[in-house]
């Protein structure tokens, strides 16, 4: 099936999105790539019919379509498989088939639409009870159902929004199996994704966006060098470290084998100064929020980071800052000044409301938080929450464990943020934090850790590394 | 709490008497009368007002007891339980050799605040350690203390020659809770709950404590990070809801019935469920709404006698204050109201 976009453009605001995007896929697996931001996903929403374009239309095998509409969209076979498996878990695999069906009339026939159902499954070789709930099948197995129950439903085009991101190598498998079969039923699939190796698997043709635009077009057989150079490119560097000076203590980061697998090993003997930052850089999904978390948490069997005299750093001086701000980090109903009074409630038994309020007008200031000390937080901007974060770190040296900082903020805001950041790197311990940017990590790091899915794919300093090496390790590709 | 929510709750009160005075006119009742006997029956004479106490008191520790476990975001479901338990615990000790003594009513004191601490500790330590919710333990540990009561009442506790559910033997005098001179005023009774109240607003609002707890109930992941655990928050706050709950179960048979019964409870602790609800947390509404509802339930068997209306009515008019409240709550006319009343003003 034959889909063809012609001059989409879409902005928001001030925002240009999508800038006469243009594209036209024969057939088979196409990957749409780009770096967080780039207009992926205004794209593909506008191909589902989520959103409507300001421009351009689309075109399924040379028929203008009607777009706006995620019925006409279904209507023209246009399917869609989320990130999450959006199912019933509560349903049986027969009774997601059947609350989906838009062809039955109100009485059904369960006979004949089971053996049709069965039918399919066989066709692709996926052996499952019908009667079974869907929440006892595994997250790749509930993605590949999804896929059959649009196929069921008449869908010609799939768009896989980033599918892989939460699947083993086994679940991974079984999807790519199930897409291979499905290309051949004359199925186009368009592949989002930023994980350059699955790309470089099982897509026959792709599209590079970025800042709206498209920057690359490609076929198979694919010219990784110059992928990689136009999805990264190193245009934007802004290194704003002064230099500090070197600092005689030390302490270490340990990984062991039974928290993760890794491809290169630290070498327990590489001690890192005081005040060095270390930037855990992976894509979204993979485990390098989950290795701050758990440094924090000492979820680990005995990786860890240490004092040179390989104790334990203490508990209360690793400071942490969790990525999703209002769910883990802060109390939504608690006013700023509570938050403040909350940081010292180790010391005090009573609180003095008046030296609080002191203490906090001092933070307020100092970390620029546009904000009144009365205000619930949750009535707070993103970049003032995640400042007011920051400032209920206490100030006393110790580890900052920092969880995506800039996270969804813009790039004043990252900014602001990240002088703050810098301004503790000569009293702290340590700075370690994890992003998804690789410019972020190349930015501000001093060792940078590449992470791909639960694999250490490399530690350095870096010195001995460049923005290109990283971008493959965090793809999952090893030279 | 400020000023205008102390206006606005002024107000959505009369407007919940409101709604209830057109109810009972739909019903064919006069509700002046209605007002007026309730008035008499609760405050028309000084015993009367003694029995409106005798009832306020639990209702006031059951809510003071649930302001905490509400405040770390707990449904202390098994308050019941709780009031049952310091209940058993206070006749222990006034069916024991110490019965006839003038420091029984201590004694039980004590022993009602130990039991009913360690049924709701029992119920933290489900939710905290076993994941159980507080709500399904709480039901469940209701059951299982009324059993236990009721066991206690026919079985070892029966009274000579007879095992009815009627109650135990009444306690010896010295067991029952001291009152002043030849009034039977319970002012050791009233001591007790002034002194909670207090002590719990200054703790709520004043300490590193309270504001814990609270921080506990808003969000329990992110207690983490300022260095102390959601998990022994929780377990506080059902140890102290617990031992309150246990304080008005002492109440109950050493104050009101001077004998174990089954319904020792009087239903008071899921009265205070809906009575913190509509209160939100707050200490003085509980203070004030705790009072009126003890006025309500003394006052309504003048009902029965004075205007030959069951005794039913009472739980009606609960019921239709509580829901009118909530509802009036989401609408937000008071608001509204105020500032009609603020421009009237200023002009």
């Amino acid at each position: 099936m034959k889909i063809e976009l012609k001059n989409i453009s879409k902005s928001f605001g001030s925002l240009e999105a999508n800038k006469e995007i243009s594209i036209s896929i024969p057939g088979g697996i196409h990957a749409l790539l780009g770096e967080n931001g780039a207009g992926k996903s205004t794209l593909v929403k506008i191909i589902s019919g989520q959103l409507n374009p300001d421009k351009g239309s689309i075109l399924i095998s040379d028929k203008k379509i009607n777009l706006g509409s995620p019925k006409i969209a279904i209507n023209n076979g246009i399917g869609m498989l989320n990130q999450n498996p959006l199912d019933f878990a509560n349903l049986s695999v027969l009774e997601s088939f059947l609350v989906g069906n838009t062809q039955n009339s109100f009485i059904s026939n369960h006979r004949k639409t089971k053996e049709k159902i069965l039918n399919l499954f066989d066709n692709y070789d996926i052996k499952i009870d019908l009667n079974e709930k869907i929440s006892s099948f595994s997250i790749g197995q509930r993605q590949q159902i999804e896929l059959l129950r649009l196929l069921y439903n008449g869908v010609k085009i799939i768009i896989l929004d980033e599918p892989t991101s939460a699947f083993s190598l086994e679940q991974k498998k079984m999807i790519f199996d199930t897409l291979n079969k499905l290309t051949k039923e004359d199925i186009t699939i368009i592949f989002v994704s930023h994980k350059l190796d699955e790309v470089f698997e099982i897509c026959d043709s792709g599209t590079i966006l970025k800042e709206g635009k498209v920057v690359y077009s490609m076929n198979k057989p694919f010219d990784s060098d110059a992928i990689f150079a136009k999805m990264f490119d190193d245009t934007r560097t802004k290194n704003k470290i002064t230099n500090i000076e070197k600092r005689s203590d030390k302490f270490k980061l340990f990984f062991d084998e039974l928290d993760m697998t890794k491809h290169k090993t630290f070498s327990n003997e590489s001690l890192l100064d005081f005040g060095t930052i270390v930037g855990i850089a992976g894509l979204q999904g993979s485990m390098n929020d989950r290795l701050v978390k758990n440094f924090f948490s000492r979820d680990f069997s005995k990786s860890g980071i240490f004092f040179d005299n390989g104790d334990y750093i203490e508990k209360n001086k690793l400071y942490y800052m969790p990525a999703d701000r209002l769910e883990r980090g802060l109390f939504e109903d608690l006013t700023l000044k509570e938050h403040f009074a909350l940081t010292y409630s180790h010391i005090n038994k009573y609180i003095n409301w008046n030296d609080i309020a002191i203490y906090g007008e001092k933070k307020i200031q100092e970390y620029d938080i546009k904000a009144n000390i009365t205000q619930k937080v949750d009535q707070l901007s993103g970049g003032n929450q995640q400042r007011l974060m920051l400032s209920l770190l206490p100030e006393s040296p110790g580890v900052l464990l920092l969880e995506q900082p800039t996270r969804g903020l813009d790039y004043n805001s990252a900014n602001k943020m990240w002088d703050i950041i810098l301004h503790r790197k000569k009293n702290d311990i340590a700075i370690i934090f994890s992003s998804t940017d690789l410019d972020e990590i190349w930015d501000y790091s001093d060792i940078i850790i590449s992470v791909s899915g639960n694999t250490i794919m490399n530690i350095d300093s870096k010195q001995n590394l460049n923005k290109e090496n990283i971008a493959r390790y965090v793809s999952g590709i090893i030279d | 709490m400020n000023f205008n929510d102390l206006k606005i709750n002024f107000i959505r009160f009369i407007l919940a008497i409101l709604i209830i005075f057109f109810l009972l006119l739909s019903f064919g009742i006069n509700p002046l009368d209605v007002t007026n006997a309730l008035f008499i029956g609760s405050f028309g004479s000084f015993e009367k007002i003694i029995r409106t106490m005798l009832v306020w008191v639990p209702i006031s520790l059951a809510s003071i007891a649930l302001i905490y476990t509400f405040s770390s975001g707990m449904w202390n479901i098994g308050i019941e339980g709780q009031i049952i338990m310091g209940a058993i615990g206070a006749t222990f000790i006034a069916r024991s050799f110490l019965g006839d003594n003038f420091i029984s009513p201590y004694i039980q004191l004590i022993m009602a605040l130990g039991f009913g601490g360690f049924w709701g500790f029992i119920c933290a330590i489900l939710k905290v350690k076993g994941g159980v919710h507080e709500i399904f333990s709480g039901l469940g540990l209701d059951f299982v203390a009324s059993g236990i009561a009721i066991y206690l009442i026919i079985g070892p506790w029966k009274r000579k020659g007879i095992a009815s559910t009627s109650g135990t033997e009444i306690f010896h005098e010295s067991s029952w809770i001291p009152t002043v001179g030849n009034l039977d005023f319970p002012i050791f009774l009233f001591l007790i709950v002034i002194l909670v109240y207090v002590f719990t607003y200054f703790l709520l609002s004043q300490t590193s404590f309270g504001l814990r707890l609270k921080a506990t109930g808003i969000n329990f992941f992110a207690t983490n990070r300022f260095n102390f655990s959601s998990e022994r928050y929780i377990i506080y706050s059902f140890i102290i809801a617990g031992a309150l709950a246990g304080i008005a179960g002492f109440s109950q048979v050493s104050g009101s019935y001077h004998k174990l019964v089954p319904t020792i409870s009087g239903g008071f602790g899921f009265l205070s469920i809906l009575l913190v609800l509509i209160c939100s947390r707050n200490i003085f509404l509980t203070f004030i709404i705790s009072f009126l509802f003890a006025a309500l339930i003394v006052g309504g068997s003048q009902l029965q006698i004075k205007l030959d209306l069951d005794h039913s009515l009472v739980g009606i008019i609960q019921a239709s204050f509580v829901l009118s409240w909530l509802i009036l709550q989401r609408v937000n006319l008071e608001k509204k109201i105020l500032n009609i009343f603020s421009k009237v003003l200023t002009k």
